[in-house]
């Protein structure tokens, strides 16, 4: 009883009644999605008896929106502005700002490309492809393509007459197929983890060992992608592709036996005269009607976010693998679907809630629940990409990473940097340092040059500010590394630490520590 | 480890003889036997045979890694007999009835610890594929993330404790494929400290940069910081950190926290110095060769010394910027000669090195490109990639050396017996030092992936 009269309270905070509401915003679609978000969030927490954590404070909710929407943490400017900004709406304002921004462009073209072509880090032939592709992908993101467009055009992009040794200057997401090496069983295998969350690749060879999916079922989705073929060209060289219409069957590897072009609802359907098999294929997938394609979508976006997916892993649909809440789920997809696939849309509505804004620190009193509960933000690491960038700008270089140089053969200080922090085995919230990454950190050339007074130009910047005292300056560092102000007794102890000088360290050199500290610390590079 | 601690020191004592010793080593590599009429004590043979039966000693590989795909033919696959065999003549070696290539001549009298596979049969014939198929095990299979050798071994014979990082890369080329020099599922903490980045290869005649080349990165503060500012700054962030993990608990924030303490024990170790090649003998690293990959190699058998699991040394040129300098594809021979004339040195010296220190027993030497050479000469008078039949090395600790494993045709174009895939290599290379190939790691995609294919048939012949 205790315990139940405690969650009402909690609940009150969270969902005020209208005379104590402190951020009211008019009722819109957005508003309204986040409300009922986090209903059904709250639901569950009542069941598990789950006290979540409080609200996020202003830098913490804005290093979290950079970071997940623009791919880097903001500049001591855009800060001190948030920070200061009394406007009730400024979290919304926020998040329009960056959705509408250019480093959303790049942040999720690197996303994208990510999941859509990871062949890229083993192959050199697939990223010399790669321009090509991510232009493709940035001229999408740029135009907020709709989702299901999006996904169509990738799905029957024209491969007929392509020359797979041209390098595809065009904007073309031709590189997904040829990083699939255009073979039928890679290409489903792809798609359907990709765009319907199903990891078919099991039933590839034998009968999926956990799930309910048969050879024959693989086979049948492959059948969607067999007619692309590739034509002898001369002196053994591979020829030009070719897509044959009205090919609707194939014999399974190893046997005789023929399969129909058939959905992983196990219908087949009749494929028109003159239309290619993927067309077909393109129509089922992107449909709202398709029982996945709008729930896997919904459930990366919520991935990405929450550091975890409704269901986790987020290509992994499956019996077995049930979501944390169905009903939520249920709801995300069909808003999305009800709102043309506009993805920002879901963005905007997930991050206006208030399970979104919930604080990542730990309270003594609070219950440390289940993550899958979402009753407080995981930490969730950075990708080397964008730890990188957040050097970049905390350190006031101007060589934010360069996608477009993916096909040089050049070891470049960046390449070398996404080496040797990319980690691919766990997710955001699993995320683990690395000794060697520690000391790339420490005594790496990026830090080292920040740090030191002659090359950086944060640093010198700040030192050189007509009348800032020194406590003046250490808020400045903390703006531009950590997007917030220094605490009473962080102030205290780092304006001691620079203003007691000893032998051979200045207060210049001091503050240069200060710098070196934040950097490194944890509250830096994680996404909290 | 400490055993060594022990006997350097002795080493130590005995510093005039070691000189004596290096001197030996370096005119000639004497043959079966070593060290030969010398009036020094017998202080080696005691070290050597201290280390060989110490039982608390770990096993240790080598890997010696051939960018561009080695010639077969004009190394350890010699037909005489056919016009595939080129001008390049064979030799004999320390072990009657075998015969190698005049390439070679140094390594060719320590045939007895070495183990070429001639009947090396893949289907890879792509510079970028089939490095990460050697390399791990497996072709590449998205969205699977395999790990290459070096972390897998590193992973099961390292230890967390040590202050020495368990995997140890020099000189690679990753450029062409990055995964396949990576962790890969067993995650960035399985990452190989590079060591000389490889791909800026300097040239046998720029004797003076060789030592600039092999630095360890990240290791050292940077010049313009005093060990005791960085004292202060380690101990400004230790009390900020602590303030943010208090209230975020969990494993990204813990993570930082550890891995940064390593970090420092490892700056501050003084097992680092076996970067410190200046500590060497001059006598001995004129033996291995003042180039980037002979001193690669002395680097290596410090480190392995020093209870490293696992080092990798590339060999990607002779020249300036080369990347794949084997891949012969013109001009076959005289290239063949110019790297063999690094190669045979290095690797000779090696063994040798290993063997006096009683440590060639527990380590297992790795010799492997990506593939192997056509045996038909082109019009360029090159070899062009084949990955059909063609030829890799296991030399050292956990193999019977002195004999050849598996046979190719009388032209070269086909194994004969024996074909042994990257599987059955990996496996063999997973027994020979004591690790067990069938064992499971949990990959990224949620499923338990072993070490090596389940197919795997080890070539248990040549395992002690």
């Amino acid at each position: 009883m205790k315990s139940l009269s405690r969650i009402l309270f909690v609940l009150c905070v969270i969902f005020p009644p209208p005379f104590c509401a402190d951020q009211v915003t008019a009722q819109d679609n957005v508003q309204e999605l986040a409300d009922r978000i986090d209903e059904l969030i709250a639901r569950k927490w009542a069941e598990n008896n789950v006290v979540p954590a409080s609200a996020s404070d202003d830098s913490e909710y804005l290093g979290r929106v950079w970071l997940d929407i623009a791919g880097k943490i903001p500049t001591a400017a855009e800060a001190q502005d948030f920070l200061d900004d009394t406007a009730i709406d400024k979290r919304r304002r926020v998040v329009d700002e960056l959705l509408d921004g250019p480093n959303y462009v790049v942040n999720w073209s690197n996303v994208w490309r990510r999941v859509l072509i990871p062949e890229a880090d083993s192959d050199f032939n697939i990223r010399y492809m790669l321009p090509g592709f991510e232009g493709w992908l940035r001229q999408q993101l740029d135009e907020n393509k709709s989702y299901d467009d999006f996904v169509r055009e990738i799905l029957t992009t024209p491969v007929s007459g392509v020359n797979p040794y041209q390098n595809q200057n065009g904007l073309t997401p031709f590189a997904y197929y040829q990083s699939k090496e255009i073979k039928p069983e890679n290409l489903a295998a792809s798609t359907s983890r990709m765009f319907l969350g199903i990891r078919i690749e099991c039933a590839q060879c034998h009968d999926h060992p956990f799930d309910t999916w048969k050879r024959k079922d693989f086979w049948g989705y492959a059948t969607f992608f067999a007619a692309m073929q590739r034509q002898q060209g001369g002196n053994g060289f591979l020829g030009q592709l070719q897509e044959l219409f009205n090919r609707q069957t194939l014999t399974v590897p190893d046997t005789n036996e023929v399969v129909n072009a058939t959905y992983l609802t196990g219908v087949s359907p009749q494929i028109p005269s003159g239309r290619t098999a993927r067309l077909t294929l393109a129509d089922w997938v992107t449909s709202g009607d398709n029982p996945y394609f709008a729930r896997t979508a919904a459930n990366r976006i919520w991935g990405h976010f929450f550091g975890i997916g409704i269901v986790d892993p987020v290509d992994d649909f499956s019996e077995s693998n049930p979501p944390s809440h169905p009903e939520l789920l249920d709801l995300l997809a069909k808003e999305l679907v009800e709102h043309d696939f506009d993805l920002k849309f879901l963005m905007r509505a997930i991050t206006a809630s208030r399970t979104y804004q919930l604080t990542s620190s730990v309270r003594s009193e609070d219950n440390v629940a289940e993550p899958l509960l979402f009753s407080r933000m995981a930490v969730k690491g950075m990708t080397a990409e964008q730890l990188y960038d957040s050097i970049a700008q905390a350190v006031g270089t101007h060589e934010a990473f360069d996608t477009t140089l993916q096909a040089s053969f050049a070891v470049t200080g960046r390449s070398q940097f996404v080496e040797q922090f990319s980690d691919s085995r766990s997710g955001p919230t699993e995320r683990q340092t690395s000794v060697l990454q520690a000391l790339a950190m420490m005594n790496g050339g990026m830090i080292t040059s920040a740090t030191d007074l002659e090359s950086s130009r944060t640093l010198a910047g700040i030192i050189a500010y007509p009348g800032f005292d020194t406590a003046q300056r250490i808020e400045a560092l903390f703006l531009a590394t950590l997007h917030r102000r220094p605490r009473p007794d962080e102030l205290d102890r780092f304006v001691k630490y620079v203003e007691s000088t000893e032998a051979e360290k200045t207060t210049q050199r001091a503050l240069g520590d200060v710098f070196w500290v934040l950097l490194n610390s944890s509250e830096f590079s994680l996404n909290h | 480890m400490t055993t060594h601690m022990k006997s350097k020191s002795q080493a130590e004592q005995f510093s005039i003889g070691r000189r004596d010793w290096m001197r030996l080593l370096a005119t000639g590599v004497a043959g079966v036997t070593g060290v030969t009429g010398t009036s020094m004590s017998g202080w080696i043979q005691q070290l050597a045979a201290q280390t060989a039966t110490d039982t608390s000693r770990r096993r240790s590989v080598i890997l010696l890694w051939m960018s561009g795909g080695p010639s077969q033919l004009d190394t350890f696959d010699v037909k005489p007999d056919h016009s595939n065999g080129g001008p390049l003549k064979p030799i004999d070696t320390s072990v009657p009835g075998m015969r190698i290539c005049e390439t070679m001549p140094k390594l060719a009298r320590m045939m007895e610890h070495v183990v070429p596979i001639r009947s090396m049969s893949t289907k890879e014939g792509d510079h970028s594929r089939a490095t990460y198929h050697l390399r791990t095990g497996y072709l590449p299979q998205v969205p699977v993330d395999y790990p290459t050798l070096g972390s897998v071994i590193s992973n099961e014979l390292g230890n967390n404790d040590s202050d020495l990082p368990n995997f140890v890369s020099i000189a690679p080329y990753r450029a062409f494929s990055p995964a396949a020099y990576g962790p890969g599922f067993l995650g960035p903490r399985r990452s190989p400290l590079v060591v000389g980045e490889g791909g800026r290869v300097l040239s046998v005649d720029e004797q003076a940069g060789y030592g600039q080349s092999l630095r360890v990165e990240n290791l050292k503060q940077p010049d313009n910081v005093t060990l005791s500012q960085t004292d202060r700054r380690l101990a400004l962030l230790k009390d900020f950190d602590a303030g943010f993990r208090e209230v975020h608990p969990g494993l990204p924030a813990g993570s930082h926290e550890s891995a940064y303490a390593q970090a420092v024990r490892m700056m501050r170790s003084s097992a680092v110095k076996a970067f410190e090649l200046d500590d060497e003998d001059d006598t001995l690293r004129e033996a291995y060769g003042k180039n980037q990959f002979g001193q690669g190699c002395l680097l290596a058998r410090r480190l392995v010394e020093r209870g490293v699991p696992f080092v990798e040394v590339s060999l990607n040129g002779v020249q300036s910027n080369q990347s794949f300098g084997w891949d012969t594809h013109a001009n076959n021979f005289e290239a063949v000669k110019q790297l063999t004339s690094v190669l045979d040195p290095a690797w000779a010296t090696l063994l040798e090195d290993l063997r006096l220190r009683g440590l060639l027993d527990s380590t297992l030497v790795v010799w492997m490109g990506e593939f192997g050479r056509t045996p038909r000469i082109n019009g360029s008078s090159g070899r062009d990639h084949w990955a059909v039949s063609w030829t890799t090395v296991l030399c050292g600790g956990g193999v019977k050396g002195g004999q050849f494993l598996g046979e190719t045709t009388e032209d070269g174009m086909a194994v004969k017996d024996r074909p042994v895939s990257v599987a059955d290599l990996l496996a063999t290379i997973c027994l020979a030092v004591g690790v067990d190939p069938m064992k499971q790691n949990m990959s990224n995609v949620g499923r338990p992936i072993r070490i090596a294919d389940p197919d795997a048939k080890p070539i248990t012949e040549i395992l002690l």
